[in-house]
């Protein structure tokens, strides 16, 4: 996909504007947030298994090369093919040659924010290959040529009346009166196309080194018909999926479902291995795993940023965040959005094109207290706008603006002497004296007037702290 | 090809070693070999025996808040009759079913077939059970019409879980992948001793299975109807997989 990141600032601009998906983001909190919180109070030992979890992603992300190898090997001992991409144009490569020497023309793809970044289905549909997303929320953002809104709802910026009208546009079918009709309308369209795919494409939720497991958390079913109809499975990974051992999905399977959704289990939970075996009764011919790095290796290499690799992409940061509920998905202008993208999308994209997503937080830390995995969500948005202003030889960040590094300069001149601070404050007096309507400063000249378009500056006072502390008030008085 | 993949791992381990100052980890860890994790899941058997009523009256109430529709009969005549009552109340005309053992037990098929329910057993063994077996690939395909067509799956289970309400099917001669998704209701028949109280003791037995010869392609964890909330946060069933569940329960 290729990223909007620069439009950040209009994208979230006209979503606050937007009445419809302002009513949907309101939706989230009721939706998930509050059901995540109740998920996560009735479950015994939640912030022992979010610090074991945290622990057990830290060691694998710390030994990944390893854990790789561990797993490839298992997968290929039960007569799966891993290939490893190091990039989204290496992982369509591969897909798209496979698909054409096997004389695909059909391909079914259940959820992967993987293929997102990749945009497969583009790559395949040019080269003449009809491939279909079968989540129903993937499914109606793909008939209506957009991206993912969220990681676990990709759609839920649009109603039953939007869905319907798509369908009848696109699909010719009878406009739906409720949701459960269009339920049925997707389960007729699309079972069509199980039938007929010669490739499921996946995404992957763990990768287990142990036992060479793929393991797929999904709620309605189009996981297991792509993993189990068509003759080729292809499953497309993060590299940062894998975790060690299969008692561990026990623990990773609470944490995510719980903060996706607050479902205490989705209605399925698939583990492949590999392909068939001659004693099953069906099931693919051939399984196929890409693994993806696309950037990742980026944050590994920086000690700072490495934690963001830990996440499990729940989607719980999404809807904790003031920030997202406000702005919502389309903004963030990459498949990650929330405070989670805030941080890897920059580091999958362009740090420089995607600036004002580090800013895009008021570091409540809501994030972090929502996150099953406990990252430190705020500490690395520091870190990026720290890297923004001065620059990183880690990933070759440039520096900031010299306006601004020349403006924190004179800003830490300022208060670190108490004669300037004291002279500084005398000049803001006077010279606010014009700007001050009705107790409020409600307009600044630039380059200050991006803090004065959505809100109101308080004036300083007539007599400041200091001036008081100055004159008693520092002696008790 | 090798290029690609050896790319891959030296960027993968310079990005590591630049990291080795804030976050060394010496070792992946040990996994357990096979006899650590078969003794673990002895004494999760040994639990669950134990505690067999206590886990079916949890699986019970889990199950029920999961979406299942769960009945409780006496015996297995009762739970035989249980499984034609389901079929005949949808105006079922075809089922398909796997091979698990406990549905050859209750004899599903005759008193099936007598309400007029063409029944077919998903079992690649199940051609040369009358004497003219047909090439794979063939029964392979009429097997999957017979799902597409079926208006019911049956199926028993290989574990279920107490904790989350759940029945697991493990691929294998016999158990195909399709029967529990692929028509619009599910009926899981489980029986007492192969409940688990929760997921941990679950993936403990998966982990012994899987060391235990040729580890099994395919495994699900099956928690209730197909479900989606994709529009505004609705709750629709039945979008893929069967919107209408039930579970059998056996003393």
């Amino acid at each position: 996909m290729r990223p909007r990141t620069r439009e950040f600032r209009r994208g979230a601009a006209a979503a606050i504007d937007d009445e419809k998906i302002q009513r949907s983001l309101l939706g989230l909190y009721e939706g998930f947030h509050k059901s995540r919180q109740t998920a996560a109070a009735g479950t015994e030992d939640w912030e022992a298994l979010r610090e074991r979890a945290r622990q057990v992603k830290t060691h694998t992300i710390a030994n990944l090369d390893r854990y790789l190898e561990m797993f490839e090997a298992r997968v290929t001992e039960m007569g799966g093919i891993v290939r490893f991409a190091a990039d989204a144009e290496a992982a369509n490569r591969y897909v798209l040659d496979l698909a054409r020497s096997r004389g695909v023309r059909t391909v079914v793809k259940s959820k992967s924010m993987v293929s997102e970044e990749m945009g497969l289905n583009e790559v395949l549909a040019g080269a003449g290959i009809e491939s279909v997303e079968t989540d129903l929320g993937e499914y109606v953002i793909q008939l209506a040529g957009e991206a993912p809104f969220h990681i676990v709802a990709p759609a839920i910026h649009k109603d039953r009346h939007d869905v319907s009208e798509l369908f009848h546009r696109e699909l010719g079918t009878e406009r739906a009166r409720d949701i459960g009709e269009l339920g049925l309308q997707t389960r007729r369209q699309l079972r069509e196309k199980f039938l007929i795919a010669d490739m499921g494409v996946t995404g992957a939720n763990f990768m287990v080194a142990e036992t060479g497991t793929l393991v797929l958390v999904t709620n309605e079913g189009n996981g297991r018909m792509s993993t189990s109809m068509p003759r080729i499975h292809v499953a497309l990974a993060g590299m940062e999926r894998v975790v060690p051992t299969l008692e561990d999905m026990g623990m990773f399977l609470r944490l995510l479902i719980r903060s996706a959704t607050g479902q205490r289990i989705s209605s399925y939970v698939t583990l492949v291995n590999g392909l068939r075996r001659e004693t099953d009764e069906d099931g693919p011919e051939e399984f196929h795993i890409v693994i993806v790095d696309n950037g990742r290796s980026r944050m590994l290499a920086d000690p700072e940023l490495r934690e963001a690799l830990n996440c499990i992409r729940c989607g719980a940061c999404l809807n904790a965040c003031p920030v997202y509920r406000k702005v919502g998905g389309h903004s963030y202008g990459y498949v990650y959005p929330g405070p989670i993208g805030a941080i890897v999308t920059p580091m999958l994209t362009d740090l420089g094109d995607a600036k004002d997503l580090p800013y895009a937080s008021s570091l409540c830390g809501a994030c972090r207290e929502a996150c099953p995995v406990k990252i430190n969500i705020p500490r690395m948005l520091l870190t990026l706008r720290r890297d923004l202003a001065e620059g990183s030889e880690v990933s070759g960040r440039r520096k900031g603006s010299v306006m601004e590094r020349a403006a924190f300069a004179a800003w830490r001149r300022l208060f670190a002497s108490n004669r300037l601070l004291g002279l500084g404050l005398r000049m803001g007096r006077l010279m606010q004296a014009p700007l001050v309507r009705r107790g409020s400063i409600g307009w600044l000249p630039a380059p200050l007037s991006g803090w004065t378009r959505h809100r109101t500056l308080r004036p300083l006072p007539a007599r400041s702290f200091r001036d008081r502390w100055n004159s008693g008030l520092g002696r008790g008085r | 090809m090798t290029t690609e993949r050896g790319e891959f791992f030296s960027t993968l381990g310079r990005a590591l070693e630049r990291g080795v100052g804030q976050a060394h980890e010496p070792e992946p860890i040990r996994f357990d070999d096979e006899a650590t994790v078969a003794m673990r899941a002895d004494a999760v058997r040994h639990e669950a025996d134990a505690r067999g009523g206590e886990l079916l009256d949890q699986l019970y109430a889990s199950a029920e808040a999961g979406g299942w529709v769960v009945h409780r009969p006496a015996n297995a005549e009762e739970a035989l009759g249980v499984v034609v009552d389901i079929a005949v109340g949808l105006g079922a005309k075809s089922l398909v079913r796997s091979d698990h053992d406990v549905l050859g037990e209750l004899g599903v098929d005759g008193p099936l077939s007598e309400q007029g329910i063409v029944v077919t057993k998903m079992a690649s063994a199940a051609s040369s059970d009358d004497g003219e077996s047909a090439p794979m690939e063939a029964a392979a395909e009429s097997m999957r019409d017979a799902a597409v067509g079926a208006d019911l799956g049956l199926t028993g289970s290989d574990y279920a879980v107490a904790e989350t309400g759940s029945v697991v099917l493990v691929a294998g001669r016999g158990v195909s992948r399709i029967v529990s998704l692929v028509p619009p209701v599910h009926v899981a028949v489980v029986r007492k001793g192969s409940v688990l109280p929760g997921l941990d003791e679950l993936f403990t037995m998966l982990r012994r299975d899987h060391g235990a010869g040729d580890p099994a392609s395919y495994v699900n964890v099956i928690s209730g109807p197909s479900r989606s909330a994709d529009i505004e946060y609705t709750l629709v069933t039945g979008v893929h997989g069967p919107g209408e569940v039930h579970l059998i329960l056996l003393d």
